[in-house]
């Protein structure tokens, strides 16, 4: 993990703050909270601080909840089914006392419990650990009721309580679910192995039952040591999935879990799904014969493809790959819809502020920069933007909004957001000449954008005023306010909704169908994206939630645009 | 569809790929491929009806012919008419021709049958009436302040003269944007013969100012079909003159040399195309495996597309509606057929406005984006009975038909924003039982035998064209566009282009926006060598991926 925050800088760091940020104090002590509070974050009981952060971290966690709350009927019907299969009704039996005994466990967790994980590569980990259990799960013997002890997870017993996580999460996922309706009696995954590395999450788990649901066979290691739900993981375990994760992994234990999951006996995976390219990395420098098997990679996160793609550079790629990440659908949830909202969510918890006649400065016109200069539009801010590409900055120019550098506006500047997946953009000499009370936040790619360094100097202080909100002081009284230490908001202070996460998930679970049962020899070993047609599917799987009715056209209509009745219906190349 | 590595590749290879994309492209124009005559048609039609403005100055014309010291005249003159003046010519292939009052009408020889000399003694062109020069010059100058990107190409350019030894021959619309455009090209150093791609749309004293200066431009307005093809040829076929490079509009130009001189192009550096049905007719000559010379496809260039749509749009569905209805937009339930580029400005446009805003859709994906963007995606049948306006811009044919004309609203306004005048099924409305009442230029009543009235405008013809204008602004990204495909190509090292249709590389794209910025006094922000560093990109772009959809 550490070597990909190299990589991309990518929001790996919003997860292990620990080492990467040990100078201050204030914000260690923000770390040890948040371990602490994952750790016994069912007893509601400590410091006001930390009772704000799990309200922080509830907000993250709804959405996984809600998620939860997704599957709903549907999901319910297939879970129980399953739960049938593995017999979990007889664990439910076995161990009635302690099954009464989660509740009040859970409880408070539900709440609290809310992951927030960007369904890209980056989560913030308030996780779901009983504490008193110090045993390395490894060294553990569980059985699942039914048997099953190729597994390992923290405890098997909160299986229960972690199905109903995944119950909630259905409901809010209704695309994977319908997926699952409509592919259901096909099983276009039969026969297919899967190895995932995921996050595991109440999110995933409906992600992994569907793919357990249209015929695969699946093994699953976490992506990431801190945002396993060892709830989830274990209620996955007794459906009869071998997981091998939770919450709190070390480095080792982290490498153990994905080796566990490659090297079963007996059972060679044929398809990888795979979040920031550590499984894939491990298979190819340690089982490099599994190749042989593969099918093909998807791959999810934005390091992951970056691995990929040098794997291809060098010629080294000998499956084909999926790039899940830069699929239509996806980036466009995942940063123009999310940034548009999150941006709002993230200024008002942790400031309270209020946006209209404020001036806002916003670095940067991608994808997310419109959306939230969209959204503070919206709200009357008054509203300038920097750019580097002219074409972006003609599109601002064009919708509206001034132009300019980033020390012209700097000292009328009452909020600074920045967005442009560079470093260094909000420079030590910017800050000295803020305006007091500025606040200065970041929503792009990773935790560079503002150069903290440059405010960790002896003159300066450094004031935590609220979790994630730090003022900073300078020595004639003028104040900065710095929002998650320049990590990203829309982790740290938001939420992200299940809906988003769910088209995450929909792609995912349709690239793994694609190419498992494509002809051979359409793809090549070699990075695609997935097919428009699928993209096309993916978005139609989510329009019943917005009771959209999409217009169907008559043969004479396809007939003279020359395309498919049921799409795909643009060229490559549109833009959306 | 592979995308490897994006931001690593070289631009040649993203060009070819591109191309690979061309047999989608090709499909999906095949769809939009509207005939030329159609078009040229709805031109004359509308310039018929939309003549208001053109009346006066016919007249006045006649008298600059014969007096030059009119000239001093000019300027109240100009001054007026520069208002009533726009010309709307959408850059693809249409255009509404309320131009050329200065046709002077009275003057019936053919300019085929009339020699005439320029001050320095050249013959080489074949315009209206070259006296007319001084005039023309008056409007290439008022469009110059709003071409300010080609004025600031010229002067960057100029000492490199990149264009040195090219030499051009041009078939677009002649107007005064154009002429900025064409002398732009000469300040750079090319040689250009000209001629017109549309029969009616020529500016002929702008053609005259053209001649004036030395560029050889056959063209006038109200040409036959065979001046057309005349026109053409002799921008050709010269002696001792042989083009290297083709600027086409709609493709005749090029059809033209590869039918009658083939040979023609072993010289040619490269085809730079506009239209839309110019890039198809390349599209399929390439599939054919025909094309011979490199041709760029400027049509789709990220600037060129979100300016002709999307912003384009945006103004002129607010405008053309005003125009025609006088309707105001608050409360209003519009139904927008279609949420693509087109869509997503009149969407937006209305939305601002207070209107309550429903949208169609097939492709789920952009069904979604309305979704996200807070619109109702419906079916057209389950709103029709309560909508007031109904704008059309999918691209697709017979979307609103007779059964929804017939259960409209009394007063529903009816119009097509879309890409030919096939959406509405204005065809179904001819029937007897139905009344036709012309109340304006452009608007019509279709009145039903129970009385009910729908309002059609445009008789079903683009809106956007018929109604409102284009602005010099959208015209100038176009031509930017156009002149840097031209340095692109004629100095691209040999083998960068294959015989192939290409886009212009991002670089160019990025460089017409940045060309333009200066007019909203917009400051980029530059990199730093460490960001620049950290990005991977190259200070001065490209800066992004080209798969990256801005």
């Amino acid at each position: 993990m550490a070597k990909e925050k190299n990589h991309t800088g990518d929001s790996w760091e919003d997860l292990a703050l620990p080492e990467y940020f040990p100078e201050p104090c204030t914000e260690e002590r923000a770390e040890e909270e948040d371990t602490e509070e994952a750790a016994k974050d069912s007893a509601v009981k400590c410091s006001p601080t930390l009772l704000r952060m799990l309200k922080a971290a509830e907000s993250r966690w709804t959405p996984r909840d809600r998620d939860k709350a997704e599957p709903s009927e549907l999901g319910r019907k297939v879970s129980e089914a399953e739960a049938l299969k593995t017999n979990m009704q007889i664990q439910l039996n076995d161990q009635q006392e302690e099954f009464n005994k989660l509740p009040t466990k859970a409880g408070p967790r539900p709440l609290s419990h809310s992951v927030s994980q960007l369904s890209a590569d980056s989560f913030s980990s308030v996780g779901s650990v009983s504490s008193e259990d110090e045993s390395p799960p490894q060294k553990k013997p569980q059985k699942t009721s039914k048997g099953l002890t190729d597994f390992c997870v923290k405890n098997i017993k909160q299986a229960a309580f972690g199905r109903k996580g995944i119950d909630i999460a259905q409901q809010e996922m209704p695309a994977l679910m319908i997926l699952r309706k409509r592919a259901g009696g096909e099983k276009p995954l039969a026969g297919a192995k899967v190895v995932g590395c995921t996050h595991i999450t109440a999110q995933t788990a409906v992600l992994i039952e569907t793919l357990t649901a249209l015929g695969a066979q699946c093994r699953w290691a976490a992506c990431n040591i801190f945002s396993t739900q060892n709830a989830v993981a274990a209620a996955l375990a007794e459906g009869g999935i071998s997981v091998f994760a939770w919450k709190g992994e070390s480095e080792d234990d982290f490498l153990w879990c994905i080796d566990r999951c490659v090297a079963a006996d007996a059972w060679e995976p044929n398809l990888i799904l795979d979040d920031g390219g550590d499984l894939t990395q491990w298979i190819y420098k340690k089982y490099p014969s599994l190749f042989k098997k593969l099918k093909g990679i998807v791959e999810e996160s934005v390091t992951g493809i970056y691995r990929l793609y040098q794997l291809s550079k060098a010629g080294k790629l000998c499956v084909p790959a999926m790039n899940v990440n830069d699929s239509v659908t996806k980036q466009k949830f995942d940063n123009i819809y999310c940034c548009k909202e999150s941006i709002l969510d993230g200024l008002k918890r942790t400031t309270d502020v209020m946006f209209g006649g404020k001036q806002v400065v916003v670095c940067g016109y991608g994808e997310v920069g419109k959306g939230c200069c969209a959204a503070l539009k919206g709200l009357g801010a008054i509203i300038y933007v920097t750019e580097v590409d002219p074409i972006c900055a003609l599109q601002a120019c064009m919708d509206g909004i001034r132009v300019i550098t980033l020390s012209e506006v700097i000292r009328h500047a009452d909020m600074v957001i920045t967005c442009t997946g560079n470093k260094n953009v909000v420079t030590r000499e910017h800050f000295d000449r803020m305006r007091s009370g500025c606040i200065v936040c970041n929503m792009g790619h990773s935790n560079t954008e503002i150069d903290l360094a440059s405010l960790r100097t002896t003159e300066l202080k450094w004031h935590r005023v609220r979790p994630q909100v730090d003022h900073i002081i300078w020595p004639d009284g003028k104040r900065v306010v710095l929002l998650a230490e320049g990590r990203l908001l829309n982790l740290s202070c938001s939420t992200v909704p299940s809906f988003v996460l769910s088209v995450t998930a929909a792609t995912q679970a349709l690239a793994l169908i694609e190419l498992y049962n494509a002809p051979a020899g359409r793809y090549k070993q070699d990075v695609y994206l997935l097919p428009k047609k699928m993209d096309e599917y993916v978005a139609s799987l989510h329009l019943p939630m917005f009771d959209a009715h999409v217009t169907e056209l008559t043969d004479e209509q396809a007939q003279y645009l020359g395309i498919s009745k049921h799409g795909p219906f643009k060229p490559n190349y549109y833009r959306y | 569809m592979s995308e490897t590595a994006g931001d690593a590749k070289p631009e040649v290879k993203q060009a070819s790929k591109e191309v690979k994309e061309s047999e989608n492209v090709a499909e999906k124009y095949s769809a939009m491929t509207v005939s030329k005559n159609s078009e040229i048609n709805m031109g004359e039609l509308s310039s018929v009806l939309s003549a208001v403005p053109t009346h006066k100055p016919v007249k006045k014309q006649i008298q600059f012919v014969e007096e030059k010291q009119e000239f001093s005249r000019f300027p109240t003159k100009t001054g007026r008419r520069s208002l009533s003046r726009s010309i709307s010519q959408s850059s693809t292939d249409s255009y509404s021709s309320a131009a050329s009052y200065t046709d002077s009408s009275d003057d019936e020889t053919s300019p085929r049958d009339k020699t005439q000399v320029n001050s320095k003694g050249s013959s080489d062109f074949c315009v209206k009436n070259i006296k007319q020069a001084e005039f023309g010059r008056r409007e290439i100058e008022i469009a110059e302040q709003d071409m300010s990107a080609l004025i600031s190409l010229r002067k960057r350019a100029q000492s490199e003269k990149p264009l040195a030894g090219a030499k051009i021959v041009g078939c677009t619309h002649i107007t005064a944007q154009t002429a900025v455009l064409i002398e732009t090209l000469v300040a750079l150093g090319a040689q250009c013969r000209w001629t017109a791609c549309n029969i009616y749309s020529t500016q002929n004293e702008v053609a005259a100012a053209l001649a004036e200066r030395g560029v050889a431009a056959f063209a006038w307005k109200g040409e036959s079909e065979d001046d057309f093809w005349w026109c053409i040829d002799r921008c050709v076929n010269t002696e001792g003159w042989q083009a290297n490079m083709i600027l086409d509009d709609g493709g005749d130009l090029t059809h033209w040399v590869y039918k009658k001189y083939p040979n023609v192009f072993k010289k040619i550096r490269g085809i730079v195309e506009e239209s839309v049905t110019g890039v198809h007719r390349l599209y399929q000559l390439s599939k054919a495996g025909k094309l011979c010379v490199p041709a760029m496809n400027v049509n789709d260039s990220v600037t060129k597309q979100k300016f002709d749509n999307l912003y384009c749009c945006r103004e002129s569905i607010l405008d053309g509606l005003k125009r025609t209805t006088d309707v105001m937009f608050g409360g209003k339930q519009v139904v927008v057929c279609g949420y693509g580029e087109v869509g997503k400005g009149c969407s937006a446009a209305l939305k601002a406005l207070g209107a309550v805003v429903y949208v169609t859709e097939i492709d789920p994906i952009c069904a979604l984006q309305a979704c996200m963007d807070g619109f109702r995606v419906v079916k057209l049948n389950e709103v029709i009975r309560l909508v007031d306006i109904i704008i059309t811009c999918t691209g697709n044919k017979n979307v609103v038909t007779r059964d929804q004309l017939d259960r409209m609203k009394n007063g529903c306004i009816v119009c097509n924003m879309g890409h030919s005048n096939t959406e509405i099924d204005v065809a179904s409305l001819r029937t007897p039982e139905l009344t036709w009442e012309r109340v304006r230029s452009q608007v019509d009543h279709v009145i039903w035998p129970d009385g009910k009235r729908v309002i059609l405008l445009a008789e079903g013809r683009l809106l956007n064209l018929s109604c409102s204008t284009v602005p010099t602004f959208v015209l100038s990204i176009t031509a930017t566009t156009q002149a840097l495909a031209l340095i692109e190509l004629y100095n691209a090292p040999e083998g960068r282009y294959k015989q192939d249709v290409y886009l212009l590389p991002k670089k160019m794209d990025e460089y017409v926006a940045s060309l333009h910025l200066a007019t909203f006094d917009a400051h980029l922000t530059e990199l730093t060598d460490e960001q620049a560093k950290y990005l991977g990109l190259n200070k001065n772009g490209p800066f992004k991926p080209n798969y990256y959809r801005y």
